[in-house]
């Protein structure tokens, strides 16, 4: 199996936390950037022939992937090839769907050895052994088999499934407004069969289509050949600041940590080699996240610390995000805040967010 | 051809390090974690590609499965090479020989061919069982500004520790003049710090008139430096100013590690531009849990901890639960120390299980640091729960 990763989707959403990047390469769980989860699951499912298609602002991802070296990925036969976006002669934007993006790679698709390819966004957190779901997937006869998980929906952009007893879809469609009641929510995570695949996006670019989803599966439905495969380990979908914060929170929990993290499977993140971080005499931390490199000599509570941050003394930290080299002056006080990489928050300065609406602060902002 | 580097490095990684006693039973001293994340030799692995020197051979003879497996490719610290780069060299047959490493000297003997390989004119002897940072390039620099055979760096230590080392008495210009080991009235306080620069076409003569010599003990220190200064070699010392540490026993291991809680005496491990690189383990941040508390102390990723903290050094991957509490110890990669125990001036093993309500180690008040006598249990070892251990005692793994 191949796999084919869309490295954009929704950073409109994610306002202020995609200005600089990508969504594939927004920083989650302390020390890894999304994409890494996705990365990581193909790695120990053992595809190692991985196609990341980019859009915009995709320079922090070439940076954090380069040669794959940190996932095993630098490989002679496979490995990792980046597509930056690709116009076509005959169009004067890049691509504007999934559609025309799996058009520019198609070459790409066709030429590799693989029969099965998996189309992932990279937006999605979660730990899964793909050759399981391959092995179903073939001894089902599927043409496509699409992973989902129950939750509620609360993007317009989710996709709800219903499945009958053999978990053949029966009806796909996106939702408009948030449920109450919990779903079966697609993680846009496919497996097909290459060649159809081909046949499909060939077709479909002919005729001037641009979603994947609506345009092809949503059609297909009725061949009865597209599986749900329901996962029931944690799987974080991000796709708007909301989501975000809630699910860097859901990490905090032991549960959801076991089912990312110790699960035999590892998740490879770009090694940085920091020191490991060192506690102060006046630190107190409950409940929270921490990665390396970081110097703590004041409060932290429910909160997650990326790599190399500095919590200086009376500080206090509170259901909040610090992602790398940021800092928090002494007397600082924050809550229910992101702060995005390398902010400043100054001595005795205060901000607080609520949980509906975590407050994001830009990228080398001092405040 | 091959690609000619000026300077190679040859590691000596094979001693025992028999008085870390359980913790190199079954790892060579230069494999014992330090610092929550590192091992040893990945100071001197590091020291070397910073200092620009990216072929270095590793001579490993002691239980080296280890650190062969560490080091593999040498990827971690930069040294996967097309021309160069991590080598490990353990004895091997030869058509007319095959023995094991003598000593310092007969190690580097029966790989002459390796360093003749690169062409290499200068040749930069290591140990891997110190924690220090130091730039070798400008050692060689001063080695060849000097015209040197050999260069020896030197450590200015307190006088009344001289007699512990190797000292070099030398002229004003550096120039040594006598070598003492361990002298009992030392004249000067240089004390040798295992690291030696030679000129690579004398080493040689000087290796292989020693190898002749069957009474010698093959030894740098006890034979070739002596023998190179008797025939009147140009030997000069180069002043090394900094944090060096041997951590050859228990009390210097467990000093160097609380030293980073120090930020004034310890080794300075956050200068991004001489970073220490180690290989790593791929595992999540650590988390401090909602019992947790946590002071003054280094915690490495992958550990959780549930329990009390203070003053410690908790590596990669180890747990500590609730209700234990952890005080002056040092925790090593993924032991686990269970409900209620409770640790004091202690190691703790790595993959080792402290039984619920253990007790580990003591405070051992009005004596002074570095006489505290320190707790060590051994690498997976199973304590059982309710067990005491003694201040200093060794409890090591059954068979």
């Amino acid at each position: 199996m191949l796999a084919i990763l869309f490295a954009s989707g929704n950073e409109s959403k994610l306002n202020e936390l995609t200005i600089h990047r990508t969504t594939a390469s927004l920083p989650f769980a302390g020390r890894y950037r999304l994409i890494d989860f996705a990365l990581s699951s193909l790695v120990n499912s053992g595809i190692t022939r991985i196609g990341i298609l980019t859009r915009n602002n995709y320079s922090s991802l070439m940076d954090h992937i380069r040669m794959g070296r940190d996932w095993d990925l630098n490989r002679k036969n496979s490995g990792i090839a980046v597509f930056p976006p690709f116009g076509l002669n005959t169009s004067r934007d890049v691509y504007k769907g999934k559609i025309e993006a799996l058009y520019t790679v198609l070459d790409f698709i066709e030429k590799a050895p693989e029969d099965y390819v998996v189309i992932s966004n990279t937006n999605v957190a979660t730990s899964i052994d793909l050759s399981e779901i391959l092995d179903e997937h073939i001894a089902n006869g599927a043409d496509v088999t699409m992973l989902c998980h129950r939750a509620y929906a609360t993007s317009s952009k989710r996709i709800i499934v219903t499945k009958n007893d053999k978990d053949i879809v029966t009806d796909l469609c996106q939702v408009e407004i948030p449920s109450v009641q919990e779903k079966l929510v697609s993680l846009n995570i496919y497996v097909i069969r290459k060649d159809l695949l081909i046949g499909w996006v060939e077709q479909a670019y002919a005729r001037g289509y641009v979603d994947f989803e609506k345009d092809i599966l949503f059609k297909e439905v009725v061949s009865n050949k597209i599986f749900a495969k329901e996962i029931t380990q944690y799987a974080a979908i991000v796709d708007d600041v909301k989501t975000y914060f809630n699910e860097s929170m859901k990490v905090l929990d032991n549960e959801t940590r076991k089912e990312l993290f110790d699960t035999g499977r590892k998740v490879y993140t770009k090694v940085k080699d920091s020191v490991p971080t060192i506690y102060g005499e006046n630190a107190k931390v409950v409940n929270s996240l921490i990665a390396d490199g970081c110097e703590i000599n004041g409060t932290v509570e429910n909160s997650i610390l990326f790599r190399d941050v500095k919590i200086e003394e009376g500080a206090v930290v509170k259901n909040s995000i610090i992602m790398e080299h940021g800092i928090v002056m002494k007397g600082g006080q924050i809550s229910y805040t992101i702060t995005d990489k390398s902010v400043v928050v100054g001595a005795n300065r205060q901000i607080s967010g609520s949980d509906t609406y975590p407050i994001v602060i830009v990228k080398n902002k001092t405040v | 051809m091959q690609v000619k580097k000026e300077c190679v490095a040859m590691l000596l990684a094979g001693g025992q390090g028999t008085r870390l006693g359980a913790l190199t039973r079954k790892v060579a001293k230069p494999a014992v974690p330090f610092g929550g994340k590192y091992r040893i030799i990945d100071f001197t692995l590091s020291n070397t590609i910073n200092s620009d020197i990216d072929t270095i051979g590793v001579l490993t003879q002691y239980q080296p499965f280890d650190l062969n497996q560490y080091i593999g490719n040498g990827q971690p610290w930069d040294l996967d090479r097309l021309e160069g780069g991590a080598f490990v060299l353990p004895p091997y047959q030869k058509a007319k020989s095959g023995e094991w490493y003598k000593g310092t000297a007969n190690a580097i003997y029966q790989n002459i061919d390796f360093v003749d390989r690169y062409n290499a004119e200068y040749v930069l002897i290591l140990s891997g069982d110190h924690i220090y940072k130091m730039d070798y390039s400008k050692m060689l620099a001063h080695h060849i500004e000097k015209g040197a055979a050999c260069t020896i760096a030197v450590l200015n230590v307190p006088i009344e520790e001289a007699s512990r080392f190797g000292i070099m008495n030398a002229d004003s210009e550096g120039k040594i003049f006598e070598f003492e080991e361990k002298p009992k009235k030392p004249k000067s306080t240089k004390a040798s710090m295992g690291i030696y620069i030679f000129t690579w076409a004398k080493l040689k003569e000087y290796l292989i008139a020693d190898e002749a010599d069957k009474s010698s003990h093959n030894d740098f220190g006890k034979n070739i430096i002596p023998n190179m200064l008797n025939a009147g070699e140009k030997m000069y010392t180069y002043d090394f100013k900094g944090y060096w540490k041997d951590v050859g026993t228990i009390s210097s291991l467990w000093e160097a590690n609380m030293e980073i809680l120090d930020s004034q005496a310890g080794i300075d491990l956050s200068d991004t531009n001489w970073k220490i690189y180690a290989r790593n383990t791929a595992e999540p941040p650590h988390f401090v849990g909602a019992t947790g508390k946590v002071s003054r102390s280094v915690v490495s990723e992958g550990v959780v901890v549930e329990g009390e903290v203070v003053n410690s050094i908790i590596s990669r991957g180890a747990t500590i639960e609730e209700g234990a509490v952890i005080k002056d110890s040092i925790v090593m990669p993924n032991a686990v120390v269970k409900k209620g125990a409770v640790i004091k001036h202690s190691i703790i093993g790595w993959k080792a299980v402290i039984g619920e309500n253990a007790q580990v180690g003591e405070y051992q008040e009005g004596v002074a640091p570095g006489e505290w006598e320190i707790a060590v249990i051994g690498p997976n070892v199973n304590l059982a729960a309710g067990s005491v251990v003694a201040k200093g005692a060794m409890i090591e793994e059954e068979n």
